[in-house]
């Protein structure tokens, strides 16, 4: 297609530099000489896309390889879909301007539950067949995802060819590799997939027959023609060693995060135990100081960025991050970039590191204590106390910074309406110590900012077992949190939706019948669902019972130890035995020490081969 | 420290760069060329720019112009253009770069080429006879915007049409808006009041292009 076909469309959008490609970055090569074209598509707007990482890494790592081209998707704004559903304009790529259907991979990123109506409708918008098994055995186009929700894809496992468990670095280009070999043999789609399957850390879910008992529970996933019986993640041993962005396609309007990125870290040692990033990128690996900073380098000189950020969970836990700030600041301050952290253990922000990043122009900082009260971080493993949070948050203050976020839940287990109103009463606590400060910048007020998540329980952490809070009880318990907040004004309570959080839940922790709900459900309209102006609850209950199943059995029951869970044939290192352990000890408010103190045996040591510390370089 | 005021076009794929994000563009490109430029000082320092004439979103121009402050101590105005032009994305491209002549606040008028596209509903011959119905008529009424509102304005004052052609798949209009900080008017109203009158004589949408051609000051000479 060319840009001619899109103009009189494009005249009438918003924002219409969103759909012409072209951004200084974005990577052009010559068709006639590719051997693989891949579409990476990401199931939400350009605006939001355009601000993750992970796009970008894969991006990278595909097009590094001359003969492979890998481009760039997102879902079109309601306003541009309308006008290419009436110009039967079929969803195309970024780059090149070419439908989606005609290249060799379409790979979607799974970074959170509530865009699969997105998935389906991109892929309708494409012209492609949404299940798997209406699309013939020709072998192209593999519709593919990777990304976190692939530790459970079973409610979308109907609509795919395959999935990519765990970290794509090194294993897209080996499913890309294999698949041009077969297809230049002649292979079907079959065959294809069933050789795939061979590849550690491909999911081939045809591959596997899911049975049920009588009570809707799992009976048993039984895999064929030779799919393994548990397929293990894979993982990216050498973070240093391992491809990273050089260089990032730079939109032209203005996105959610706009800035040079870099990964400084993978996994995690906290062990919180609602946390399912913590767990599903074990082992913890770092990044030397000094790979950071030349990626970050390379990566500034070539986009032009003002703004510098690094990413990864829990970055203060890097063992170098002083030096490595040093090092950074180094570079930033010189070139007027601002370097951006992401939010910060309050257990070990440190003066110096307080001091660093006041050498920067940065917007607020960030902390996440997760409960307001101790025995309820106690049962979470959210190992800070008030006294650290304080501490830190003065730090920040006498800094400074005169706005603070903190990041909250609600629903986790064992909480009382104590425990709600405690969330108030600690960030309340915060406020009172920075007008107790003598040295306070004059006429400055203080804002707190309180993100109160709702607590969805995950595959893959101790508490997947747990029932979630009803809709009513969220709302009931939202309601506490507002009435204690009234009149305290330097403080800002923000709550999220409880329909959806229970969509979200049910989606996390589901099986393969959901797949006629989520495509029923876009049928009726579902779409851009993690968007509140968008998301329709009662199409979702309608959708649910056309179907004859009741959301209250994902997300509401508690699950019992010996039950078999949707996920349990995938492999993710850690051993369902230690989130049995983490669970009653939970339930117990005891704590258990982070990897660096002592080993709590979460079975990754052993699925990997090799001790998580020391670290290489480390001496023990 | 040298004023420098940058011409450069804005065609093809470009044209969709609103102008607040061409400003975050340019500034990108100026750092991805390693051009030195100058930042204001103060709380929130920032490369300083300035554009004579924002240019609406979805026109093309090959006489857009920015002014900013070349630190050519260590780059001249021949090599920042070269190296911006090595690193500015497609349909953007610098044409020269001089010490700024004339002030903005000398700029009275523009011209603008918009090419209206014939279809299968409509010919190019057609187009031209509606545009002669259009223009041949005493009063062309729009509501055009003012810092209070919005205001009738009588559109004939203000166009002055300096050529028009019939092409084999468009019709062509090169005309003369007042343009500026005193008056500015916009190729969106002749363009908007054009359809409307053709929908009048029923005629579906026709889709159109615009191009700044050029810049003028109060006595018609170039802007720059």
């Amino acid at each position: 297609m060319r840009l001619e076909e899109l103009e009189p469309l494009l005249a009438k959008v918003q924002k219409p530099s969103r759909y012409i490609g072209g951004e200084p970055g974005s990577v052009m090569k010559d068709k006639s000489k590719i051997r693989a074209r891949f579409a990476i598509c990401f199931p939400d707007r350009y605006d939001v896309g355009m601000s993750h990482l992970g796009l970008k890494v894969l991006l990278s790592c595909i097009n590094r390889r001359e003969e492979y081209w890998c481009e760039r998707v997102f879902a079109p704004d309601s306003d541009f879909e309308a006008l290419m559903r009436e110009r039967d304009i079929r969803l195309y790529a970024l780059e090149s301007l070419d439908p989606v259907r005609d290249f060799d991979f379409v790979g979607f990123t799974l970074q959170y539950e509530l865009c699969y109506t997105n998935i389906l409708n991109m892929l309708d918008l494409a012209g492609i067949p949404p299940r798997q098994k209406d699309r013939g055995e020709a072998i192209a186009p593999i519709i593919c995802a990777g990304g976190p929700c692939a530790c459970n894809p079973e409610p979308i496992a109907d609509f795919f060819d395959l999935f990519f468990l765990g970290e794509g670095e090194e294993l897209d280009l080996e499913v890309m590799d294999l698949y041009v070999e077969m297809r230049d043999a002649g292979a079907s789609r079959s065959e294809f997939l069933r050789a795939a399957a061979q590849i550690e850390g491909v999911y081939v879910p045809s591959l596997y027959d899911v049975r049920y008992h009588d009570d809707g529970t799992v009976a048993s996933v039984t895999p064929k023609h030779g799919a393994p019986a548990r397929v293990r993640k894979r993982i990216v041993s050498d973070l240093d060693t391992m491809d990273a962005p050089d260089s990032f396609a730079v939109p032209f309007s203005e996105i959610v995060h706009d800035r040079a990125v870099v990964e400084v870290l993978r996994g995690c040692v906290r062990g919180c135990r609602f946390c399912q990033a913590g767990f599903l990128y074990r082992p913890f690996r770092e990044k030397s100081p000094e790979t950071v900073t030349r990626q970050a380098e390379a990566l500034l000189r070539s986009t032009g960025y003002e703004e510098l950020s690094l990413c990864s969970l829990s970055t203060s836990d890097h063992s170098r991050i002083e030096e490595m700030l040093d090092s950074l600041l180094d570079i930033t301050e010189c070139s007027r970039v601002n370097l951006s952290l992401p939010s910060l253990r309050v257990d070990n922000f440190s003066t110096a590191v307080m001091n660093k990043i006041r050498r920067v122009r940065s917007g607020g900082l960030t902390f996440a204590p997760e409960a307001g009260t101790q025995r309820l971080r106690d049962v979470i493993n959210k190992n800070v106390t008030e006294e650290q949070l304080l501490r830190t948050c003065g730090i920040a203050f006498d800094g400074g910074q005169s706005a603070v976020k903190l990041y909250f839940m609600m629903g986790l287990p064992t909480e009382t309406d104590e425990d709600l109103v405690g969330i108030v009463d600690l960030a309340q606590r915060v406020v009172d110590s920075y007008y107790a400060r003598a040295e306070r910048g004059k006429g400055r007020g203080v804002s707190i900012s309180c993100s109160v998540a709702t607590f969805v329980p995950k595959p893959f952490t101790p508490f997947q077992f747990h029932a979630q809070d009803s809709p009513k009880t969220i709302a009931r318990k939202q309601a506490v949190i507002e009435e204690a907040a009234k009149g305290h004004k330097k403080i800002r309570i923000s709550l999220h939706s409880p329909e959806s959080s229970v969509l979200e839940g049910v989606l996390a922790r589901g099986d393969r019948r959901l797949s006629d709900v989520i495509e029923d459900a876009w049928r009726r309209g579902c779409v851009f669902d993690a968007w509140s102006e968008h998301f329709r609850a009662d199409l979702w209950r309608e959708a649910f019972e056309a179907a004859g199943l009741e959301p209250e059995f994902y997300a509401a029951r508690e699950r019992p130890y010996e039950e078999v869970l949707p996920w349990d044939h995938l492999d993710y290192f850690v051993d369902k035995a230690f989130l049995i352990r983490e669970n009653e000890r939970a339930k117990a408010a005891q704590t258990t020490p982070n990897c660096r103190e002592a080993c709590s045996g979460c079975g990754v040591a052993r699925a990997a081969g090799r001790p998580c510390f020391p670290l290489k370089g480390e001496t023990p | 420290m040298i004023a420098a005021r940058a011409v450069f076009q804005k065609l093809g794929r470009a044209k969709y760069i609103s102008h607040l994000d061409l400003m975050r563009c340019l500034q990108r490109a100026f750092r991805r060329a390693d051009v030195p430029i100058w930042f204001t000082e103060g709380f929130h320092p920032h490369a300083y720019m300035t554009f004579a004439l924002p240019l609406p979103l979805g026109v093309e121009s090959v006489c857009e112009c920015m002014d900013f402050r070349l630190l050519a101590e260590r780059c001249g105005m021949d090599e920042a253009k070269e190296r911006l032009n090595a690193v500015l994305p497609e349909g953007l491209r610098i044409l020269r770069i001089a010490e700024p002549v004339y002030k903005h606040t000398e700029i009275a008028f523009a011209d603008y080429e918009i090419l209206f596209h014939a279809s299968q509903d409509i010919s190019a011959e057609r187009l031209e006879r509606e545009w002669s119905d259009f223009t041949a008529r005493g009063e062309v009424t729009v509501q055009k915007k003012t810092k209070r509102g919005t205001a009738a304005v009588n559109l004939k004052e203000f166009m002055e049409i300096l050529a028009s052609a019939a092409g084999a798949e468009e019709f062509s209009v090169t005309m003369r808006l007042p343009a500026g900080t005193a008056l500015n008017v916009s190729p969106a109203l002749p363009r908007e009041a054009f359809s409307e009158a053709l929908a009048e004589h029923g005629v579906g949408e026709v889709f159109s292009s615009v191009r700044r051609v050029a810049i003028l000051r109060a006595d018609g000479s170039a802007f720059v």
